[in-house]
């Protein structure tokens, strides 16, 4: 291996950890108030959420599926942890957990075993999945207020300036990436992603390990939801509209690929900060109409992915 | 044609189209910006509601407005009247008050965003909040990071479900039931008190939808009991959406006499529903609310039957009722603006004030 290619292998994999890093730095020289600790949390704060569900997506994205259902079972695990709240801690944890893991259960099932497509499967689920929210919160007009304590300060209470959920965050991201490179379950999503039918003849058990993919991917929509719950202290049910592409956005930024079989955690982590960085860069400005913040939003996306693909064409070349 | 300029072609071609697409409200909302014209009114003299708060009782300390940074939180895009006329208003009497620093932001119509919104512009150091919000529940984080900086909340056309005087400041808004209600006398009127009416509900989730469906149904109630409301269905305050269940409305319920729309950009979306389907205008009555220049022009052309106004020019009653509070004023817990009327008898020559 050249260093050239070496040089190139690492931008390709770590490019949004990198444009991550330059527009910290341009931020910080620009604007006096972005490096400030303050602007800082609020990024990683609101980032915390899209991750979680994130790195779900990643393993689903690996695997060669796509779920766009994480948007609504975000709002429904919210609302379901809201409305659990008022019988203590753990029903407002174990509600949305338990529901939104069935509906993960039944989608990867129905992917696993019928051979039907899954954006077809989870866009059923996106629709069915939202209809269900509305339906338990009278047509989105009632919002349930979180009642117990402990459960709020799951989602507010903060160490060192930073709530809860960050270090949630954290922990899941980190149990992720070994999960994903250092256990027979992650090799075997890779092997799926990489060529189905070869991996089915060395032996990969494809469609539980495709179950299995849609399950957590699923549950980790439904905890960002009950966390972000907790730290709205209601049961908001106007969340979670389009954040399927936001979090498939972030995790394509990062470098996993939409074809699958190639991709990690590390990288869907920097995909999201750097949709927050973006985001928060654009408040900083503080004058653009909301027309120009999207024109801005979609450059940048553009320029990431254009990066990208210039760089894995001259790996690919050298 | 290469794939490069082929690519390079469409982008340019897509370009060209948004551009066209942006373009395409601004020649309504420019007149209505700059003229004084349709200025919002405090209700007296129950205007000042409730109780009074003071600088001293909110705990906060005297600044300068001018050379303070101001935030204003946008919650839905500026892609219908009411929001471009919102925004532009609040950064015209900024701009006029001479505030240097006045920093916009936009949650697209995403809480989470706005949330995140407004935390980073109480971390830019805002002494001053003006907040549109999207929805009333869920605003503890921003409520707790305010009130520790005590940076007084201004909350314009909808409310935030939390303490006056002490989570937030003020709210300065329409009274909204008080909408639904007259936009209820006028059906009510349009209809000789008889008739089915559908409903086209607004977004879930924030004040100004329950009150005023609330409103209008309890005046139907007690004022037209043989008026029934036989559809209600969400259009989500938006047009297309509007069109898309007036539309199925039409399908399910043929005999229908009138619509009770929750805002202007729905009712339009109605309008349009009901030319495809080959009806005539007059033909179902339409009511609703805001006072667009669009919606009037449409009562002028007769498809729109009457309209309640809900002004969206809150920035000269925002900074005068912060610069009072800084002044040391009592703040009342709400000011609620007095909204007009435009039905046939007016449309035509108000057309100007609407925005």
């Amino acid at each position: 291996m050249t260093s050239r290619e070496q040089v190139s292998r690492t931008l390709q994999q770590h490019g949004a950890l990198m444009v991550l890093a330059l527009l910290v730095l341009v931020g910080s020289l620009a604007f006096d108030s972005f490096s400030r600790f303050d602007n800082a949390a609020s990024v990683v704060v609101s980032s915390s959420f899209l991750a979680i569900i994130a790195i779900g997506m990643t393993f689903v994205i690996i695997s060669g599926g796509i779920d766009l259902s994480v948007g609504s079972l975000f709002v429904l695990g919210g609302v379901l942890a809201a409305y659990g709240s008022q019988y203590g801690l753990l029903v407002a944890l174990v509600l949305p957990l338990a529901a939104c893991g069935l509906v993960g259960l039944l989608q990867g099932v129905i992917i696993a075993r019928t051979g039907m497509a899954p954006f077809i499967v989870t866009l059923a689920g996106l629709l069915g999945v939202r209809g269900l929210m509305l339906a338990l919160s009278d047509e989105g007009a009632t919002t349930y207020l979180v009642k117990d304590p402990a459960f709020a300060a799951l989602g507010q209470g903060q160490i060192l300036g930073l709530t809860y959920p960050v270090y949630i965050t954290i922990g899941l991201a980190l149990a992720a990436m070994v999960l994903l490179q250092r256990t027979g379950f992650g090799q075997n999503v890779y092997a799926i992603g990489g060529n189905q039918q070869a991996a089915a003849l060395m032996g990969v058990p494809v469609a539980s390990t495709k179950i299995r993919v849609y399950v957590m991917s699923a549950l980790l929509a439904g905890l960002a939801g009950a966390l972000n719950a907790a730290r709205l202290s209601s049961g908001v049910t106007i969340l979670g509209i389009g954040l399927e592409l936001d979090v498939i956005a972030a995790v394509v930024i990062g470098g996993t690929l939409l074809t699958g079989g190639a991709g990690g955690i590390t990288g869907t982590v920097a995909g999201v900060l750097l949709l927050g960085v973006i985001q928060s860069l654009i408040n900083q400005v503080g004058n653009l109409t909301s027309a120009f913040q999207q024109v801005v939003s979609g450059l940048f996306l553009a320029l990431v992915v254009v990066a990208q693909r210039l760089l894995s064409k001259a790996q690919r070349l050298s | 044609m290469k794939p490069p300029i082929r690519t390079a072609t469409l982008a340019l071609a897509v370009l060209l189209t948004a551009a066209g697409c942006a373009k395409a409200e601004a020649p309504q909302s420019a007149p209505a910006a700059t003229s004084t014209a349709g200025q919002q009114v405090v209700q007296t003299p129950t205007g000042s509601a409730g109780a009074n708060c003071t600088l001293q009782q909110f705990g906060g300390e005297k600044f300068d407005l001018k050379t303070a940074t101001v935030g204003f939180s946008q919650s839905e895009k500026e892609a219908n009247p009411f929001r471009i006329a919102e925004t532009q208003s609040i950064k015209d009497e900024a701009a006029k008050l001479g505030i240097a620093d006045l920093k916009v932001t936009n949650a697209q119509s995403q809480f989470s965003k706005q949330i995140t919104d407004v935390q980073q512009l109480i971390a830019q150091g805002v002494k001053l909040l003006v907040i549109a919000p999207l929805n009333s529940d869920g605003w503890e984080p921003v409520l707790q990071q305010a009130a520790a900086k005590k940076i007084p909340i201004i909350t314009v056309d909808r409310k935030i479900n939390a303490k006056p005087c002490s989570d937030y400041l003020t709210f300065i808004g329409s009274d909204f039931y008080e909408q639904g209600k007259r936009a209820a006398d006028q059906m009510i009127e349009a209809l000789s008190s008889k008739g089915k009416v559908a409903i086209l509900l607004g977004a879930p989730g924030n004040n100004v939808t329950t009150e005023r469906t609330n409103g209008f149904k309890d005046r139907v109630k007690e004022a037209a009991p043989e008026i029934e409301i036989s559809f209600e269905q969400t259009g989500e305050f938006a047009r297309e959406k509007g069109q898309q269940v007036t539309e199925q409305l039409i399908q399910s319920n043929p005999d229908i006499n009138g619509i009770y729309a929750e805002n202007d950009e729905m009712a339009l979306g109605a309008v349009t529903a009901l030319k495809g389907a080959g009806k005539e205008a007059g033909d179902i009555k339409i009511v609703s609310v805001d006072g667009t220049r669009s919606a009037v022009q449409a009562i002028a052309d007769g498809w729109l039957h009457a309209v309640i106004e809900s002004n969206p020019r809150f920035g000269p009653l925002a900074f005068s009722t912060a610069q009072k509070f800084l002044d040391g004023e009592a703040i009342p817990e709400k000011v609620i603006i007095s909204d007009r009327d435009y039905d046939t008898s007016n449309a035509k020559t108000s057309l100007g004030e609407a925005y």
